[in-house]
């Protein structure tokens, strides 16, 4: 047991800071979603990132990465977060997918400007009628001559507003049983028949889509795997989407816990006993999580993550969203009047226990996979 | 023992209900927070509010007003809140009666009771209370308002609207003083400014209640409508408990709008306070979870701006945080009870 940095991993972290603290001023100004300037210096922190080496580092170096262990793409994500520097691009479960299943040609097309950060990517999955029951979507892509003709609808994408490509779950076998009768395509998001509706967050972000397709075509040497094999892809996908070191979180819930620390430390929140305790509390439960993610992905470099990423969802969920209902209570009023990224980052947290799977349904997934309960 | 609305209180809540939702469906939520419809109400619709007596409702017939009981007060302030009402109609009240308690002349009194000077009570920066003067002060629900009063009945211009998280109400600062509207008030005696503490706290659970019971309504209808694996979302166990939980929330704030709404009027008024700081602390926490389950059981739609769902958010954390939110309350509670000898 040792929950230390192998030397190896000292050494990549040691390097990492040395380069945040050279170039993170330079690369990191302005990155938001909320502006077309925002979008564009959030591409170009992420192509400084990527060029220095430290993008999808996990990924074989076959396809651009550094073959490194899951544990290395954590340490990137704690170490930007430790220098309040913007997220990495999230695109380590996309870059898994298409490495793990696509041809070598497909691999060769797209990995490139994927990892390079020159493209950008979404993920289509969820559908007006199809959230948690994604396997019921009706998205549907017909076989033809030489590729699929795409029809459909796809909603709540993130980033779709300026992708370059989007990473689509669709229909293709429209005889076979729901999850057989699926796959997984790459789409140029500038083919004809796409056209993208910007939907606005509850917080006021704008980085969420609903992309519509009208007999668009894509080539077939854009199917991702065989034929059928969508649902697996996708599967394979959210295991790695839904671990909180894969999106970042703990780390920015340090800073924001740190933060909030430091503000009562320092006297400029006052805090009595009960908002101490709470926070206390808190920091308790987001420690653990800290362990718990390092103990998962140390996990993950023997086995594949299966149904425990819904554990760490969970887990991350609870720690979040309490430590902004801690934050905001500290703030006060300051929450409801001024400045409103406060209540906004609060908005935000209630989306964790909403996007890659529910929060019902990552329990439903613990229950009955992990604790092997019946099926009601 | 009578506990629960007579027929005419009943009558009364249907005809603000419908009122309410008339200038709700006015009120446009946009695209974003950027095009968002303002809360300030038009003229148009501001002379409907003065007819429907609403300004009017709690100032005593001498003062120009209809005398209305607390009970009557809290049956509006729940349409308010249940329709999300984009006007500043609490606002109004409460600045109202807190002049009605400091003697303020009957000649203001009636022309706020005419709808014809729009006033906005004054808060502390922490809104945690009435504020003791202009200095730093918070004008609350105050769209459209010309004027704010101090206690010591000096008059103050108000600014532009504040960044706020709800986007149904307004607030702005007193920018410069206004002599020739000054007013003479005097101070208020203990009892009588308990009593307006707890008239204010009622009506601030009286909004969480609407707001809450509206958005549980809508989530429950959105529970029945929508489908995901071949059946309605609400025949799955996890989003029952969830909504069964959040009713039992709504009831039990009821409970306590009815309690603190009759103890205002009935009770001694530090027995009144202690009821009202009771439901108010109770409400807080109450209705806020029960918004955030709706953000759950909506799902990702709740998320985007195309859902109302998180307009009752922001307007449930804005009455939990105004005048103090179950952590505020509880404290004076807890000295209150625990207190050596209490
Ligand atoms: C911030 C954010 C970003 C997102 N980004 C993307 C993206 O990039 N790409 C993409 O494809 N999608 C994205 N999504 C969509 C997300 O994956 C879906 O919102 C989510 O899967 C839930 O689906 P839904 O919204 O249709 O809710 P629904 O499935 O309709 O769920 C509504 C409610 O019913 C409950 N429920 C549903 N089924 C069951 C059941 N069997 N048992 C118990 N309870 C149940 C849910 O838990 C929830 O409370 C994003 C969502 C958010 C909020």
């Amino acid at each position: 047991m040792d929950f230390s940095d192998s030397p190896e991993v000292a050494e990549f972290r040691a390097d990492l800071r040395a380069w945040l603290a050279e170039h993170l001023a330079e690369h990191a100004d302005g990155v938001s979603y909320d502006s077309a300037e925002g979008v564009e210096a959030t591409h170009r922190w992420h192509r400084a990132l990527a060029a220095a080496g430290y993008v999808a580092v996990s990924l074989d170096p076959r396809y651009g990465g550094r073959g490194l262990s899951d544990l290395y793409e954590a340490v990137i994500n704690e170490e930007l977060a430790a220098a309040a520097a913007p997220p990495p691009p999230p695109i380590g479960h996309i870059a898994h997918a298409v490495a793990d299943f696509a041809s070598d040609d497909l691999k060769g097309r797209v990995l490139p400007g994927l990892l390079g950060c020159t493209e950008s990517w979404c993920q289509g999955f969820s559908e007006p009628g199809a959230g948690s029951d994604l396997a019921g979507l009706s998205t549907t892509a017909a076989a033809t001559d030489g590729g699929f003709v795409v029809n459909g609808q796809k909603i709540w994408t993130s980033w779709a507003m300026w992708a370059d490509r989007c990473l689509l779950l669709c229909r293709t076998e429209p005889d076979q049983p729901r999850h057989r009768g699926l796959s997984m395509l790459v789409v140029d998001m500038d083919t004809p028949g796409i056209t993208r509706r910007e939907i606005t967050l509850a917080n006021g972000s704008r980085e969420f889509a609903e992309v519509f397709f009208d007999d668009v075509r894509v080539p077939a040497a854009n199917l991702v795997g065989e034929r059928g094999q969508g649902w697996k892809i996708a599967q394979h996908m959210l295991t790695y989407e839904r671990g909180p070191a894969d999106m970042g979180w703990t780390g920015r819930l340090g800073n924001v816990l740190a933060a909030a620390q430091e503000a009562v430390r320092s006297g400029r929140l006052p805090a009595d006993d009960v908002l101490r305790r709470r926070l206390a509390a808190v920091a308790v439960d987001a420690q653990v999580l800290s362990w718990h993610v390092a103990r998962s992905l140390v996990d993950r470099e023997s086995a594949d993550p299966g149904s425990s990423g819904s554990i760490d969802k969970l887990l991350t969920t609870r720690v979040e969203q309490e430590l902004y209902h801690v934050v905001d209570d500290l703030l006060g009023a300051a929450v409801v009047v001024g400045d409103q990224r406060p209540f906004s980052e609060y908005l935000w947290s209630r989306a964790q226990s909403i996007y890659g799977g529910t929060q019902q349904i990552q329990r439903q997934i613990v229950a009955q996979r992990l604790l092997g309960l019946p099926r009601g | 023992m009578q506990i629960g609305l007579d027929p005419e209180q009943r009558a009364f809540a249907r005809a603000s209900g419908a009122l309410a939702a008339d200038l709700a469906a006015g009120w446009d939520r946009g695209r974003g927070p950027h095009d968002v419809g303002s809360p300030e109400p038009s003229e148009k619709d501001w002379a409907r509010i003065a007819d429907a007596g609403w300004p009017a409702l709690r100032l005593r017939e001498e003062n120009g007003g209809l005398g209305a009981g607390t009970v009557d007060v809290a049956v509006l302030v729940e349409q308010l809140g249940r329709h999300a009402v984009a006007a500043p109609v609490l606002g109004t009240l409460v600045a109202a009666e807190q002049l009605q308690t400091l003697g303020a002349p009957a000649a203001t009194l009636e022309a706020i009771a005419a709808g014809e000077l729009r006033v906005a009570p004054l808060l502390d920066a922490r809104l945690l209370d009435f504020a003791p003067s202009a200095d730093g002060a918070l004008a609350w629900d105050s769209a459209g308002a010309t004027v704010a009063f101090a206690p010591d009945g000096s008059a103050h211009a108000l600014g532009e609207p504040l960044p706020a998280a709800d986007v149904t109400r307004a607030v702005r600062r007193p920018t410069s003083p206004v002599p020739a509207a000054a007013l003479e008030l005097r101070p208020p005696t203990d009892d009588d400014r308990d009593r307006l503490h707890a008239f204010v706290l009622t009506l601030l659970v009286a909004d969480l209640l609407g707001t809450m019971s509206a958005a549980l309504d809508a989530a429950v209808e959105h529970a029945r409508s929508r489908t995901q694996f071949g059946r309605p979302i609400g025949s799955f166990q996890a989003v029952q408990q969830l909504a069964a939980e959040d009713l039992v929330s709504v009831e039990a704030t009821r409970s306590a709008v009815y309690h603190s709404a009759w103890a205002v009027d009935a009770l001694p008024a530090a027995e009144a306070l202690r009821a009202a700081r009771v439901a108010k602390a109770f409400a807080s926490r109450a209705g806020v979870a029960v918004c955030e389950d709706v953000v759950q059981l909506f799902g990702g739609i709740g998320m985007t701006w195309e859902s109302p769902v998180h307009v009752w958010l922001r307007r449930a954390q804005t009455d939990r945080t105004s005048f103090g939110d179950e952590h505020t309350h509880q404290a004076v509670l807890a000295d209150l009870d625990l207190a050596p000898g209490a």
